[in-house]
């Protein structure tokens, strides 16, 4: 067994001694049996070896077990940078300048919407900057309404803004509800009626979230 | 694929502890519930003390389920258990803190309250 094998060593080596170690691992660099017949074999044929390739300029099997994987990564690398050139890339990925600009973005649509819900005389209006916390949106607008005809009014003009000025459609509750929600993508609204704003805390599991202050006069609620 | 008869986890801090299935609203007779589908549930188990009480007839929304969900883009999502959210009539979460991941596929389904509340969304 080891006779034949270091035979068919010797006329391989023999066949291809021009051929330095590390193109020999692109000949067959996952082949198994001649990877695992290096690790089982390659201390006793190393010897054989040795002794027959003496004067030759060709490393012994031991060594190029060693380098196996690392030659296989020199040798992707050698082709990437012959061939490289990306298949496939995420589009969702931009630029800083671009990403702060769409940020900048949504927070002015924000602070617009804010702006509509103090009109209505919403209390307690806070905006969340929730980018670092959360993935799928941006900005959270929490605001608490007395009743449910008010919660339609700051619906309503919340959607015909978002319509006119910026184009965008929310998703979200149609109707009037203990917490109605709009979701514009990038920026979600949450109106609480009084009692729903204690219950869920939504501040409180957001507490993370930079708050932003906003420019205009906020009607903040003493005690309760 | 939840069915009449599926026992659930509950995934919320409402006070039901595992839920039965016992209709799926939506057609008239779908086999199947998925990621996203009400249900209406019994409560088999619940925590002492709460609103919510053992045999008492709720709404849930499904959240997480043993079958693999796929999306358009390829991804492959397998929960390791079955688990709903109770909610209300109106569609708001019964309780107050949602546990575990949740699918983002809840926010297309208009359940954005619920993804507001995830710890996780994958």
């Amino acid at each position: 067994m080891a006779t034949s094998l270091s035979a068919s060593f010797q006329i391989r080596f023999s066949a291809s001694s021009l051929i330095s170690p590390h193109d020999l691992c692109h000949l067959s660099p996952h082949a198994n049996g001649w990877k695992s017949s290096l690790m089982t074999e390659s201390y006793k044929l190393g010897r054989t070896i040795q002794r027959s390739l003496r004067g030759s300029s060709v490393v012994s099997p031991m060594a190029l077990a060693a380098n196996a994987s690392q030659d296989t990564d020199d040798m992707y690398d050698d082709l990437f940078k012959k061939y490289g050139k990306v298949v496939y890339k995420s589009s969702d990925q931009k630029s800083p300048t671009a990403e702060v600009d769409d940020d900048a973005e949504c927070l002015s649509f924000a602070v617009a919407l804010a702006k509509i819900a103090s009109d209505v005389k919403a209390a307690d209006i806070k905006l969340l900057f929730v980018k670092p916390l959360v993935y799928w949106t941006k900005f959270f607008l929490i605001t608490t309404a007395f009743s449910r005809p008010q919660i339609d009014a700051i619906r309503n003009r919340i959607n015909d803004l978002a319509e006119k000025q910026y184009g965008k459609f929310a998703t979200g509750d149609t109707k009037a509800n203990s917490w109605t929600l709009l979701d514009f993508g990038d920026v979600v609204v949450h109106i609480f009626l009084p009692e729903q704003r204690e219950i869920y805390n939504l501040e409180e599991f957001y507490a993370n979230a930079t708050p932003i202050e906003l420019p205009f006069e906020n009607e903040q609620r003493f005690g309760r | 694929m939840i069915q009449p008869q599926t026992h659930l986890n509950v995934a919320d801090n409402s006070g039901a502890r595992e839920l039965m299935c016992i209709r799926i609203i939506g057609a008239s007779n779908r086999r199947y519930a998925h990621i996203g589908d009400v249900i209406v549930a019994v409560i088999k188990d619940a925590v002492p003390n709460m609103p919510l009480e053992r045999s008492e007839v709720v709404r849930a929304v499904i959240v997480r389920t043993c079958k693999e969900h796929k999306r358009d883009n390829g991804m492959i999502i397998r929960y390791d258990d079955n688990a709903a959210v109770v909610i209300d009539q109106e569609g708001n979460p019964k309780g107050t803190r949602v546990f575990g991941a949740i699918a983002r596929e809840l926010r297309q389904f208009n359940f954005t309250k619920i993804v507001s509340l995830a710890p996780e969304v994958l």
